[in-house]
């Protein structure tokens, strides 16, 4: 190519203007949040701001904001799975048939789940890594493929005490105990979700591997060519994805105080909104932990303060939505055209 | 058939700090194929967009006949019948669409109806190739074709609608040699069919002769002469022209000693062909050059010791010890470094701070258990800016912010900081000025002094000349020549990298 390359201009450094604009923009999703806090308080004044309903609002999030970070793990190198949720559904069919059917300790219970999922997942990587799939495809067909397993597992029906093991066999155990249904309650439910975010904010910002995964989030190629074994840290990614949408499952049959059929598929597209919406906290431009929990924290806040507003609550999906289409907004069409 | 002429009288155009092309004068009748060669950054491409609409910042005139004509966007331009064939083929074909779709897409584009007529259309485009006397499946889909099939295909439809002149900027770059042969062989169709001027850019100065009867030579910017080709006319003289008595820019060679052999490739091939039985070897603190034009397999070359691509034949040697490598991370254990081309898109991460593109490739030295340690990874930031002199308002800001030599000085400081005893260059200097392009040889003589091995692969040939030990010639994936610097001379190189196997006298 004999293309005259324009002299870059090494006077002008182009730094990042800090202007009132990009501010508001980064800080959207924040201030979003702080307004509608101070809007419903007023409105509502104590029936709002009350302990109470502030524990309401963690709970109501919790779920969404573990699901938001198993998404986060795997949207960081750039990758994406639709099949998480259905996956959970699994985990918490293995979860809770563990318990009851065989009775099993709470913690060996939490772990097998844990292990079945990592196992399952060895598939999605499979079809991603080996099979060079891409995401969304490869987990688009796995979503059906969980469903089917997963379903024929418990024989087609729910997972609930005084229910009979699909080959007729009756349950080791008759009723739920006391830690099993804690889980899903405050203040452990809170307490899993926090520490689910610390972990992977700490393992995605502060260390190496985390900077791996973004690095190839950003320029898988560069990455490559930098020597990072962009394969081995996407698989990884992979597998911490599994350990959270495990953890999601048995929070969602805890809560449930049983595994449903399908009881985790509708939690997806609300944890991929927690993930966009925290995308653009603080002008980040890639998942990021902090960010998903604010994203989930802002739904479940709307949520709530409107529902306390008598708005009725087959319209919220509604302010779900303009929710996430304001912070798509917010990340889009602010860019420059390539 | 009536004989048009295109020309430009005094066309300049200035881009920010540089001044591309200065009082261009350059003519081209139909019937003729009409060489423009020149080196590098000599404003080939930058002549030929002007003439296709593309850079309508021009100044002076541009004539057809003897008409003047304001060529200010490319589809004034296709309407006066000027059609341009650039390099890059796949940026102007739609790979999931027919081959008949393809050749008709600006007239698709352009015809104003709203209904296809698929069945005029496979007419039309089965028309045009018959009359080239190309043979491929309407009906096939792009993406299914061979480079050269897909470039026929492009020039097929830049003569569906009136075409007078046709520019083809390297097109035998990526081609094989059959490949070359068809193209040619298409090109001299046209010309005895159709009243055309072909304008063929080509840095093949052999092909040029066979098959153009004139030629115009570009330096810095400016034509230097145009010329009948005549039997008399040699490589040596055009080349001459092109590089002209001056160039400068020379860089005073700091002296490193040399010493055991480091590394050593024997009858390595790989790239998808693009590399074969290639053998050389890199003694310690010696700086090696990989001469060639652009398209010859340089970077394949230096990504297939890198391990990016895939090795299907050779072995590799480093300390007389043989390495299996199979992908970069595999390269990076085995202490070798690659610098790439395509900075931003390969050699730096851009959304990424500068501190940490600069501990990317060795940030097992700045954790602690896997933890980042911030401060360290800072401080290493801070060094190497300060080392490198990467012009930047702190190691925090994100790369893509910086300029392209800050870029690259950013990717050499990756691969520096992660300790190496190979490094491989690969077009360090491209689109990095004159002071950054300094700052960076002192680098890599620096690396040199360390007692590491380098090898600088480049099109620039003044480059290799003033920085490198010894050289290798590389031409369609094969070495043609081992040169010492100290006894070489850019002729010299020239003659191996145009593809002659003849010792050069």
């Amino acid at each position: 190519m004999t293309q005259v390359t324009p002299k870059p201009n090494m006077a002008a450094m182009p730094g990042r203007k800090k202007s009132v604009g990009k501010f508001l923009i980064d800080w959207a999703a924040v201030l979003t949040l702080a307004v509608s806090v101070i809007a419903f308080t007023l409105i509502k004044g104590n029936r709002f701001m009350s302990t109470n309903n502030m524990i309401n609002i963690l709970r109501a999030m919790s779920i969404t904001t573990v699901f938001g970070i198993a998404a986060t793990v795997t949207m960081a190198p750039d990758g994406f799975d639709m099949s998480a949720c259905t996956l959970a559904s699994c985990s918490a069919y293995v979860f809770v048939s563990m318990y009851l059917w065989h009775g099993l300790p709470l913690i060996v219970c939490v772990l097998i789940s844990i292990l079945v999922t990592i196992i399952m997942y060895q598939l999605t990587m499979f079809l991603i890594l080996v099979c060079k799939i891409p995401d969304m495809l490869a987990t688009c067909a796995l979503m059906f493929v969980h469903q089917g397993l997963g379903q024929w597992y418990i024989g087609g029906g729910a997972v609930s005490t005084g229910m009979r093991t699909p080959a007729g066999a009756d349950p080791k155990r008759i009723k739920l105990g006391e830690d099993f249904l804690a889980i899903g309650k405050e203040p452990w439910l809170i307490i899993i979700m926090l520490a689910c975010v610390l972990i992977a904010y700490i393992f995605l910002e502060h260390t190496k591997h985390g900077r791996f995964i973004y690095a190839m989030g950003g320029n898988r190629q560069a990455a490559r060519l930098s020597g990072i074994n962009v394969k081995a840290y996407r698989y990884l990614a992979g597998m911490i994805t599994a350990v959270f949408i495990a953890i999601g499952g048995i929070l969602v049959s805890s809560r449930g105080s049983s595994a449903q059929v399908m009881c985790c598929d509708n939690y997806l597209m609300q944890a991929l909104a927690a993930v966009f919406v925290g995308r653009t906290v603080g002008g980040a431009e890639k998942p990021n932990a902090l960010g998903t929990m604010i994203g989930a924290l802002l739904v479940a806040t709307l949520e709530n303060g409107l529902t306390i507003c008598a708005v009725p609550f087959y319209i919220l999906p509604a302010v779900k939505g303009a929710v996430l289409a304001l912070a798509l907004i917010a990340a889009y069409a602010t860019k420059k055209e390539q | 058939m009536e004989k048009i002429t295109l020309g430009t009288r005094n066309v300049s155009i200035e881009f920010p700090g540089v001044k591309a092309l200065t009082d261009v004068n350059f003519e081209v009748s139909t019937g003729e194929i009409h060489a423009l060669v020149g080196a590098n950054g000599a404003g080939k491409s930058t002549l030929m967009k002007v003439l296709a609409g593309a850079n309508p910042d021009y100044t002076g005139e541009v004539y057809l006949n003897d008409q003047v004509v304001e060529l200010r966007t490319t589809l004034a331009a296709k309407k006066l019948g000027i059609q341009i064939v650039y390099q890059e083929v796949d940026m102007a074909l739609i790979p999931t669409l027919s081959v008949a779709e393809n050749v008709m897409l600006n007239d698709t584009v352009m015809n104003g109806r709203y209904i296809m007529n698929w069945r005029s259309l496979y007419k039309r485009a089965a028309e045009v190739l018959q009359r080239l006397n190309i043979q491929v499946d309407t009906h096939k889909l792009v993406q299914d074709l061979s480079l050269a099939q897909k470039q026929m295909v492009l020039i097929a439809r830049a003569i569906v609608n009136e075409c007078n002149f046709l520019i083809l900027d390297e097109p035998t770059a990526p081609l094989s040699d059959t490949e070359t042969e068809e193209l040619f062989r298409l090109v001299k169709h046209l010309q005895a069919t159709e009243n055309i001027a072909i304008i063929f850019i080509s840095h093949r100065i052999n092909e040029i002769i066979r098959i153009c009867e004139r030629y115009t030579v570009m330096r810095n910017g400016m034509v230097v002469d145009t010329t009948e080709i005549t039997p008399q006319t040699t490589t040596k003289e055009i080349v001459d022209k092109m590089l002209g008595r001056s160039f400068e820019e020379n860089f005073p060679k700091e002296i490193a000693d040399i010493g055991e052999d480091l590394f050593s490739v024997e009858h390595l091939s790989g790239a998808d062909g693009k590399v074969s039985d290639v053998s050389f070897h890199v003694r310690k603190g010696e700086i090696v050059g990989i001469a060639g034009l652009v398209g010859a397999g340089k970077s394949e070359l230096c990504k297939t010791l890198f391990g990016a691509y895939e090795k299907t034949g050779g072995t590799v040697k480093m300390g007389g010890r043989e390495l299996k490598i199979k992908n970069p991370s595999q390269a990076l254990k085995s202490r070798i470094a690659l610098v790439p081309e395509e900075r931003r898109k390969e050699g730096v991460l851009v959304n990424e701070t500068v501190s940490f593109n600069v501990t990317a490739a060795s940030l097992d030295d700045y954790c602690t258990a896997s933890f980042l340690n911030k401060r360290k990874i800072d401080q290493a930031g801070e060094e190497y800016v300060e080392k490198l002199g990467v012009k930047t308002p702190s190691v925090r800001q994100l790369v893509k912010n910086l300029s392209g030599g800050n870029q690259q000085k950013v990717a050499v400081a990756k691969w520096m900081a992660a300790d190496c005893d190979l490094y491989i260059f690969d077009e360090p200097t491209k689109g990095v000025d004159v002071g950054a392009k300094q700052d960076i040889f002192h680098l890599i003589c620096e690396i040199a002094r360390r007692g590491n091995g380098v090898i600088y692969a480049s099109c620039e040939n003044s480059e290799l000349l003033s920085i490198t030990d010894r050289m290798y010639v590389l031409f369609d994936g094969q070495i043609m020549a081992e040169l010492e610097t100290a006894k070489t001379s850019e002729d010299e190189i020239m003659h191996y990298a145009v593809g002659n196997r003849a010792q050069y006298a």
